[in-house]
């Protein structure tokens, strides 16, 4: 799954360790999310998208759920 | 800044405490066990004293547990990518042992290192699983 976590992170000039501290998560997690190699919970990903105060597809895209809809 | 979340880091410290007060019970039963096996006892207290060494390790595996719940989702993922493994290799490595000691004469190796075995695997699949999500 893509996601813009690093995009808005650094528009508000966040470090990892920053966002991982808001969202009670280490930042080794934060990293995973960000270099898509973890995808989030659902609840996790609320939690997120609530902290940017953005819906959650605007923060993560799955192209290949899009792809499977069509 | 900690790499950890705040929650994490108290689960780690809780874990750390209960280890050593386990592992020190653990090495206290085991002498102790030593020392009482080799007196004449009725068959029955060796069995009991045999059992005892299981409980300070239980206590071990119940630290892993909490430890476990107080992690964030990815490492409790991490975690248990490398629990799988562990328990795989072991799994089949014993196994496979099983045959050889069975079917080809190898030597015949005691069930006591299943365990050993088992977290010596989880150690090294954690390592390989953290490099996988570096």
């Amino acid at each position: 799954m893509r996601n813009r976590l690093k995009v808005l992170r650094a528009e508000r000039n966040w470090s990892q360790a920053d966002l991982a501290d808001k969202l009670d998560v280490s930042r080794q997690s934060v990293n995973a999310i960000e270099t898509g190699k973890y995808d989030p919970s659902l609840p996790l990903a609320f939690k997120i998208a609530a902290l940017f105060g953005l819906p959650i597809e605007h923060i993560f895209s799955a192209e290949d759920v899009a792809q499977a809809a069509e | 800044m900690s790499e950890q979340s705040s929650t994490q880091a108290r689960a780690a410290k809780r874990y750390s405490r209960d280890m050593i007060l386990a592992s020190l019970l653990y090495t206290a039963v085991v002498f102790g066990g030593v020392l009482a096996i080799k007196q004449d006892l009725p068959h029955w207290a060796v069995i009991v004293i045999a059992l005892l060494p299981i409980l300070p390790a239980l206590l071990m595996l119940r630290a892993y547990l909490v430890f476990l719940k107080g992690m964030d989702e990815f490492h409790r993922q991490v975690q248990g990518e490398a629990v799988a493994i562990a328990a795989g290799v072991t799994g089949f490595g014993s196994f496979t042992y099983g045959f050889l000691e069975e079917w080809a004469g190898f030597p015949h190796l005691p069930l006591i290192w299943v365990l050993p075995v088992l977290i010596f695997a989880w150690g090294v699949a954690l390592c390989v699983v953290r490099l996988r999500y570096k």
